[in-house]
């Protein structure tokens, strides 16, 4: 079957890597920064699950991606898929200390979005539902939403970040759209 | 989880897919995708936003390039490192300036000693190669007029003749100088003088070579006994057998250590004492003569035709053994007033030219040393190079497993949550 590679659009106005190679690597940066800013946030907090720490993961892998800028290897990928492994290993990091010392997390859903505040009791509900069965996903499953549908990437972007193969992260993308459909059925 | 070939991919997880991205997309979907449709973009309504003073913050961080605000402490703690960065660099520069100094004044002071003894060992490769040569070569030979009489038969006993010989091996073509010429006291004595030098030259240059030797030869009032030059490829030899004046025989091998286009490689004198044989020499011939005038004396009183013919033949014997005497005389006479000088060339790559100016420091001198201390550093380099393989491999080894073991951290720690 020939199977595009379909591109998420209309997530965010800001989806379309930086394309001016010949400029300055600061250039080049800064052109990511304002076009991945909210990306990153967004997948970050959607991973952790504490507004608080995505802002210092955010940062500190924007921080990051400054000081390596150099290094940054494009027959190895985009920029973006480059700026999102930063931010993945920083913020499996911020996991990893959590799980020393053991604080507990909150969920951001009801600080970091005002979606559905126009919403009808129907649709209310259904996004509740929904909410509810992404919060009880496994990390490794959220996080597979947070970069589809909240850092609005393409499966092969996602599979770069994740270093699987694109049919293996479609594979889990259906996969966790299925739980979640099970979830907000049962709920339902 | 890292699987990275690309698989087949289900057509039916496809076409779901496919429906996903067409609803991001903002395109109608099929009827049976409708509920996973809305799903998904419920998921995309509800994505984090970044927070407006996060945001600033951000840009602001981003516009500085991460730098720490202006009288943060912050700031303060990064001028110090840099300060403490700098300080390191310039304290780890100076001493590396001054170690790569020491290197080299060591390696320039001690190059002296160890290039004598390299050119020794150097020599004798060359003596042999040049041995090796004479037997090969084909050869254009050019005979001179030899200065020596031929050998007379001698009948006078040499027994009881003192004889002394004495060979010296020069230790390098550094120390061949005219002052440094090796020669016996000869004071009084009949001594016998000769010499063997071999000198390595281009091939390109045997030619000239010989000639300079054949110039030097016609300064001292010399002889050339006999020559062989070859010349052509890349090999070369040439070979002289030369007499000079014994009392030039220092300045002639002064000469030939400096010759333009040639390297002296080894150089051995030899002299032999043969007083004892002069002297025997010498004292036969006056036995011979004083016995032809006893002889003479009595032919003059002879009184019979016998007596007259026996002294006749007596008379005929000693001028044969004083014409014998005479010719040793003059043979050791010629030994000892010309020397022998053996010289070879061989074609090769001649040393570096240290200097002919008696040691003094000069442009071949300089890149002579500064050639040493290149290659002194390169093999400090090589070696330190191959100490450090080891070290690195282990170091990528220890960095490879560190790494392996981080990713796998991480991803328990997505596991854990």
């Amino acid at each position: 079957m020939d199977h595009p590679l379909a591109r998420s659009v209309g997530v965010t106005e800001t989806l379309t890597p930086p394309s001016n190679a010949a400029g300055s690597s600061w250039e080049r940066f800064e052109s990511l920064y304002r076009s991945c800013r909210d990306d990153v946030y967004a997948y970050v907090c959607t991973l952790l699950r504490d507004p608080a720490a995505a802002e210092d993961v955010t940062a500190l892998a924007f921080e990051r991606a400054y000081r390596r800028r150099r290094s940054f290897d494009r027959r190895r990928g985009e920029e973006r898929a480059w700026l999102f492994g930063i931010a993945r290993n920083a913020a499996l990091d911020e996991l990893r200390r959590r799980r020393r010392i053991a604080t507990l997390v909150t969920d951001p859903s009801e600080d970091s979005t005002d979606a559905g505040e126009g919403d009808g009791a129907e649709v209310a509900l259904r996004r509740t539902a929904v909410q509810a069965a992404l919060a009880k996903l496994p990390a490794r499953e959220r996080e597979i939403v947070a970069l589809k549908f909240h850092a609005g990437m393409s499966n092969a972007e996602v599979a770069r970040v994740l270093g699987v193969s694109e049919s293996n992260a479609g594979t889990l993308l259906y996969r966790t759209m299925e739980k979640l459909r099970k979830a907000c059925d049962a709920t339902a | 989880m890292r699987l990275l070939e690309q698989d087949p991919i289900d057509p039916e997880i496809a076409a779901t897919l496919d429906a996903i991205d067409a609803t991001l997309a903002g395109d109608p979907v099929d009827a049976r995708y409708a509920e996973l449709a809305e799903i998904a973009l419920l998921l995309a309504s509800d994505r984090p936003r970044v927070p407006s003073e996060f945001a600033r913050s951000m840009d602001e961080r981003v516009g500085r390039r991460f730098a720490p605000a202006a009288g943060s402490a912050g700031a303060a703690q990064a001028a110090r490192r840099r300060r403490l960065a700098r300080r390191f660099w310039e304290t780890t520069g100076a001493l590396a300036a001054g170690v790569a100094l020491i290197v080299a004044i060591v390696v320039v002071a001690g190059g002296g000693g160890r290039g004598a003894s390299s050119e020794s060992s150097s020599s004798a490769a060359s003596s042999a190669a040049s041995s090796a040569a004479s037997g090969a070569a084909s050869t254009a030979a050019s005979g001179a007029a030899a200065p020596l009489s031929a050998p007379v038969p001698h009948t006078s006993t040499t027994s009881g003749k003192r004889t002394a010989a004495s060979s010296v091996a020069a230790p390098s073509y550094q120390s061949l100088g005219a002052s440094n010429v090796v020669q016996p006291p000869t004071t009084g004595r009949k001594v016998v003088q000769s010499a063997q030098l071999n000198l390595t030259a281009a091939p390109s240059h045997i030619d000239a070579v010989a000639q300079e030797v054949y110039d030097v030869v016609g300064q001292v009032n010399g002889i050339v006994n006999s020559s062989t030059v070859t010349q052509g490829g890349p090999t070369g030899y040439a070979n002289f057998q030369l007499s000079v004046p014994s009392a030039s025989l220092a300045q002639t091998m002064s000469r030939l250590s400096q010759l333009t286009y040639a390297q002296v490689t080894s150089r051995t004198d030899n002299s032999q004492d043969i007083t004892g044989q002069f002297d025997a020499a010498t004292r036969a011939l006056a036995d011979a003569r004083a016995l032809r005038t006893s002889l003479l004396k009595q032919l003059a009183n002879a009184t019979t035709t016998e007596q007259v013919d026996s002294l006749k033949a007596q008379i005929n014997d000693a001028e044969a053994s004083i014409s014998s005497d005479e010719a040793t005389l003059a043979r050791l006479n010629n030994q000892v007033n010309f020397s022998q000088i053996n010289v070879q060339v061989n074609a090769g790559t001649p040393p570096v030219p240290v200097s002919h100016g008696g040691g003094g420091f000069g442009i071949g001198r300089a890149a002579h040393d500064a050639g040493r201390v290149l290659t002194v550093v390169a093999g400090g380099a090589l070696i330190v190079l191959a100490a450090l393989m080891p070290l690195a491999l282990v170091v990528a080894l220890l960095w490879w497993a560190g790494a392996a073991v981080r990713r796998r951290r991480r991803e328990q720690a997505l596991d854990s949550v």
